[in-house]
């Protein structure tokens, strides 16, 4: 980034076609401190994502991550690449933990185009751990620029 | 009680506002530098007409809520030991700015049983929530999937 103090989120709806990308993004490996920062943004403060001593008593091997972190680093990856007043539509599902020491990879694509009102993609998006595991799918819907 | 009779359950409503600062508190969450998120001048230059927020903004509302995020689950009487977050869903009507304030009123609109793969019974709870601004209008509909695992055999 050349200037630092420049956003790079669009604004108006972008140009997307079927099979375009979302830029690669990784986050981690996560950290006790990472889920104690979102707890205090987010306001999750169910014990077994940052007491230890709990969460071992529930039969854990450690504290472990609040799928909402994960959620929320994937719409902030969307957002970035198709505007966050252009997302019409966003659900995930959880289908694995995260815990300490993980190192989390986001992508998605776009997988059809419609119209609603105005044109739209639908996209796939996925997050997994760097040894593949899986943590979540989801799905968005954007408005995008009208194609020529 | 069975899970079925908690089908139209009123789960309260809450009323909270946008912060500047929770939104850049999300933004370092989510590793995501965007000085958009962080600074309304940068906002404006690129164009916003306001400071935009990102799409889980709604979490918000549990800063505001007796019992926070576990508000609802607590107030279905869940064992929070055996409680699963299993989808969320959101539908976006209208832009959440920074400086709106919001109301959520949230509502158990489902309920099913399974039988989970490794025994014991598994409950879905389906919670519905709409999110209306300061003007009256309706700017988000959220659902949540929550699921009480059942006792391990």
């Amino acid at each position: 980034m050349s200037d630092v103090s420049t956003s790079t989120l669009p604004v108006a709806p972008i140009a997307l076609a079927v099979g375009d990308e979302m830029p690669a993004f990784e986050f981690g490996p996560l950290t006790r401190t990472d889920f104690v920062r979102y707890a205090g943004a987010g306001g999750d403060f169910n014990a077994i994502h940052h007491d230890e001593p709990y969460a071992q008593g529930a039969g854990l091997p450690s504290v472990f991550g609040m799928g909402m972190l994960p959620a929320g680093i994937l719409g902030s990856r969307v957002a970035a690449w198709v505007g966050p007043d252009n997302l019409r539509a966003f659900a995930v599902r959880f289908s694995g933990q995260v815990w300490p020491g993980d190192r989390l990879t986001f992508s998605g694509r776009v997988t059809a185009l419609g119209r609603e009102g105005e044109p739209r993609a639908e996209l796939e998006l996925v997050v997994e751990t760097t040894k593949g595991e899986p943590v979540m799918q989801a799905t968005a819907e954007a408005a995008i620029a009208a194609s020529d | 009680m069975q899970s079925s009779e908690l089908v139209g359950r009123d789960l309260g409503a809450v009323s909270f506002p946008v912060d500047r600062s929770k939104v850049a508190e999300l933004a370092r969450a989510f590793g995501d530098e965007d000085p958009a998120w962080f600074d309304t001048e940068a906002a404006a230059a690129a164009g916003f007409d306001g400071e935009p927020t990102q799409p889980t903004i709604t979490v918000l509302g549990d800063h505001w809520r007796e019992g926070g995020a576990l508000a609802h689950a607590e107030a279905l009487q869940l064992d929070l030991a055996r409680l699963l977050h299993g989808e969320a869903s959101w539908e976006y009507l209208l832009p959440v700015r920074v400086g709106d304030r919001l109301t959520a009123r949230s509502e158990v609109t489902g309920t099913s049983t399974r039988e989970g793969k490794r025994g014991g019974k598994m409950t879905f709870f389906t919670i519905e929530t709409t999110y209306e601004n300061q003007r009256g209008e309706l700017a988000v509909r959220r659902k949540d999937t929550l699921i009480e695992r059942g006792e391990s055999a």
